[in-house]
């Protein structure tokens, strides 16, 4: 075996050669957890030691992602620069934050301008299910405006000694040796040379790519394509009396005059609400979804008026390629959005900080050079800890969102008071809870239920058509 | 029974609604322009909804308040107002109370009649297709299906189609029996002791309960691709670079 040939050679030879027969070319025969702790052993030993400096890596991007990332860099000791085109951009988005965010990136409670405790499921027969009774005292979901949380992450990574520049990534030329560096072409706007910007490259050891759906760091590496949903929403400012109802309640609607395979949404901003809907197999269509959104809020948005129309894509799942040799992907970038429930944020700045992490272990605090391997492990422990998440959600998006008999069954089980713990357990606290046995066969049997009745009432349907 | 010639007719599948969707929106458009011309007019709904919408400017473009800064995708800078007066089109029924059927009006002979229940929200939920409606505070809709015990479902749905594929077992069972028999001369007893003769029992009766039409035979293969594929594009990362240069994409 090839990795019995490789060990016998680190004793024998020079350090830096043996890394290049390593990163490449493992057979796929070999099963995964084989294949990585044969690249664990040896390859950052192996790695050469940097004379004189500390590694320098690049983030681009200057999002949760690309924020978290530069923090942690930062704090590990790495010289980072972090690269951000725009820095007062309002990112379209839904804005919602998990509770344990909060917590582990010690974000300050005056960023999160409403908390959420009370959910509306209004199924296509406009079956309306109250979702939020479980919660406790302290449990909420968070609004946030991407502004101020992106901007907050990134003074954060000021603060620990990144350096962040705005600039506008262009292209990146990959290093040609195994150890020469990656070199970045880039557009700084510093105010002094206008709004052109001045054309700059810059040299560095390793980068992140953060640069959300449509990266340009994806595209230098040959990371692949990836479907996407458009996500469309307007910012509607309602009279007063209307914005008391949605206080702390947020909206989902499900059907298919709403979305062929997502949802609508109303969901409370500081001042206003966000209607939104999304699709991936009928992106031609969404302007008429937005609108049968605002049909079924009608009342409760009636007299509003729309400040700003925004929309954007969002991935459907991983690149093919999430890294190559000393560039790593992470957030929406690499693909990180969930299915069924469409969240990003958390789950961007959880991999932009787990990455870093990976790099400042792999260079022991800056000291060494980084290989591929490196990255391997932050793609390696992402996998392991959030696949099962990501599972779970893509079938409950199969099975639930295919057809409105599945949507209204869906809505009736979220009145179940298991259901709605066990999904807010698994949403504020990104770990999958173990219930109890009985329960659990209790909601099987009432899941087969609802689909049946739905399905049930829908032949009824075809009946009347005929 | 007519339950199952309804169950022979082609399946509306969900990609056949989507012509639908088109005349349905263009109705809820039509709707929509209808109402922002009738200004301020009178509607069934609360007293207190009308009343705010009096003040609220006629849907006319009104001077600009913010200039929101470009965004990515597609951005509109100007402010619109949203249609102010409701629509007519609501579903009405006299059995509808409060949100939900109410149960007494269903009475036959002392007894709720279930079916009519179930016809009358199929009915409800046709019509909600057709004509989406908005949700209101003031008049939520509180309708649970498992109000309806659980042996009217059973009877007017369960039983015909397992009476239907019970005999479609039956038949195939026989003849297959008949068949097998005058093949190899096996008799039904000596048959059920033979492996592959289990086997084909086993085939049959899975055929009989998954492939009802035609188009099963398609669904069924795209659904075993569907599952797996959301697991390829995730360990498409541990792929060899070689393998990997082609996109793992899905075909939808």
């Amino acid at each position: 075996m090839s990795t019995f040939a490789l060990k016998s050679f680190t004793g024998l030879r020079q350090s830096p050669t043996d890394q290049i027969t390593f990163v490449s070319h493992v057979p796929s025969s070999l099963s995964r957890s084989q294949r990585r702790t044969s690249l664990r052993v040896t390859a950052s030993r192996a790695s050469p030691k940097l004379a004189n400096r500390s590694l320098r890596v690049a983030v681009i991007g200057g999002g949760p992602a690309g924020g978290a990332a530069a923090e942690t860099l930062a704090q590990g000791g790495i010289e980072t620069i972090l690269i951000e085109r725009k820095m007062d951009n309002c990112k379209p988005c839904g804005g919602a934050i998990p509770l344990c965010m909060v917590g582990e990136f010690n974000l300050p409670l005056d960023i999160i301008d409403r908390r959420v405790t009370k959910m509306k499921m209004i199924s296509p027969s406009n079956i309306a299910v109250d979702i939020g009774r479980t919660l406790k005292e302290h449990e909420y979901i968070g609004m946030v405006r991407r502004e101020v949380l992106d901007q907050y992450l990134r003074e954060r990574a000021e603060k620990s000694g990144a350096t962040v520049i705005n600039g506008l990534f262009l292209k990146m030329d990959l290093p040609e040796e195994w150890d020469s560096p990656y070199v970045l072409h880039y557009t700084e706007y510093d105010g002094k040379t206008g709004a052109t910007g001045q054309k700059k490259t810059m040299e560095v050891d390793a980068v992140i790519g953060a640069d959300g759906a449509n990266s340009r760091v994806a595209k230098s590496i040959g990371a692949g394509d990836y479907d996407y949903a458009i996500a469309f929403q307007e910012r509607i400012r309602i009279p007063d009396d209307k914005m008391t109802y949605y206080e702390d309640l947020a909206e989902m609607y499900v059907g298919d005059d709403v979305s062929p395979d997502f949802y609508g949404w109303v969901f409370p901003k500081c001042d206003h609400v966000a209607v939104g809907t999304g699709t991936v197999t009928h992106k031609g269509d969404i302007k008429k979804f937005q609108l049968a959104t605002r049909n079924r809020a009608k009342d409760k948005i009636l007299g509003g008026k729309i400040i700003r129309v925004e929309a954007h894509p969002i991935p459907e799942h991983p690149r093919p390629r999430r890294l190559s040799k000393r560039v790593a992907l992470v957030g929406d970038a690499a693909g990180y959005v969930t299915k069924c429930s469409g969240e990003g944020i958390y789950f961007a700045a959880k991999s932009g900080r787990m990455c870093a992490e990976a790099i400042v272990e792999g260079s022991q605090n800056g000291k060494k050079m980084i290989d591929e391997s490196d990255l391997r492990k932050y793609l390696e422990k992402w996998d392991k800890t959030y696949l099962p998440t990501y599972r779970v959600l893509d079938v409950l998006q199969k099975v639930f969102y295919r057809s409105n008999p599945a949507r209204e069954a869906f809505v009736e089980m979220c009145g179940d008071e298991y259901v709605q713990k066990m999904t807010f357990d698994s949403y504020l606290y990104k770990r999958v809870a173990p219930g109890s046995p009985l329960e659990d066969l209790k909601l099987a049997v009432n899941t087969i239920g609802s689909v049946f009745r739905a399905n049930a009432l829908r032949r009824e349907i075809e009946k009347l058509n005929v | 029974m007519s339950i199952s010639m309804a169950l022979f007719s082609p399946p509306i599948s969900s990609s056949l609604r989507n012509p639908y969707l088109s005349p349905k929106n263009s109705l809820s458009l039509l709707s929509v322009t209808r109402a922002s011309s009738d200004n301020g007019a009178s509607t069934t709904d609360s007293a207190a909804v009308s009343a705010t919408t009096v003040e609220i400017p006629k849907p006319a473009s009104v001077t600009v308040e913010e200039v929101p800064s470009k965004s990515p995708a597609e951005s509109s800078s100007d402010e619109t107002d949203l249609p102010t007066t409701e629509t007519g089109i609501k579903f009405e029924d006299a059995k509808w109370v409060n949100g939900t059927w109410d149960l007494k009006q269903f009475e036959k002979d002392g007894k709720t009649d279930w079916d009519s229940i179930i016809v009358a929200e199929a009915k409800r939920r046709k019509w909600l297709e057709d004509n989406p409606e908005t949700t209101t505070n003031a008049e939520p809709v509180l309708f649970d299906t498992s109000i309806i015990p659980w042996w009217a479902w059973m009877k007017r749905y369960h039983l015909p189609e397992a009476e239907l594929l019970n005999g479609r077992a039956a038949m195939i069972g026989f003849f297959m029996a008949y068949f097998v028999d005058s093949l190899t001369g096996v008799g039904l007893v000596d048959q059920m002791g033979n492996f592959f003769c289990k086997t084909l029992l086993f085939v049959a009766v899975a055929g009989v309960l998954f492939i009802r039409k035609n188009e099963d035979l398609d669904k069924l293969k795209g659904l075993i691709e569907e599952t797996t594929l959301y697991d390829k594009q995730w360990q498409a990362a541990w792929k060899e670079p070689e393998s990997s240069s082609s996109t793992v994409s899905s075909k939808k």
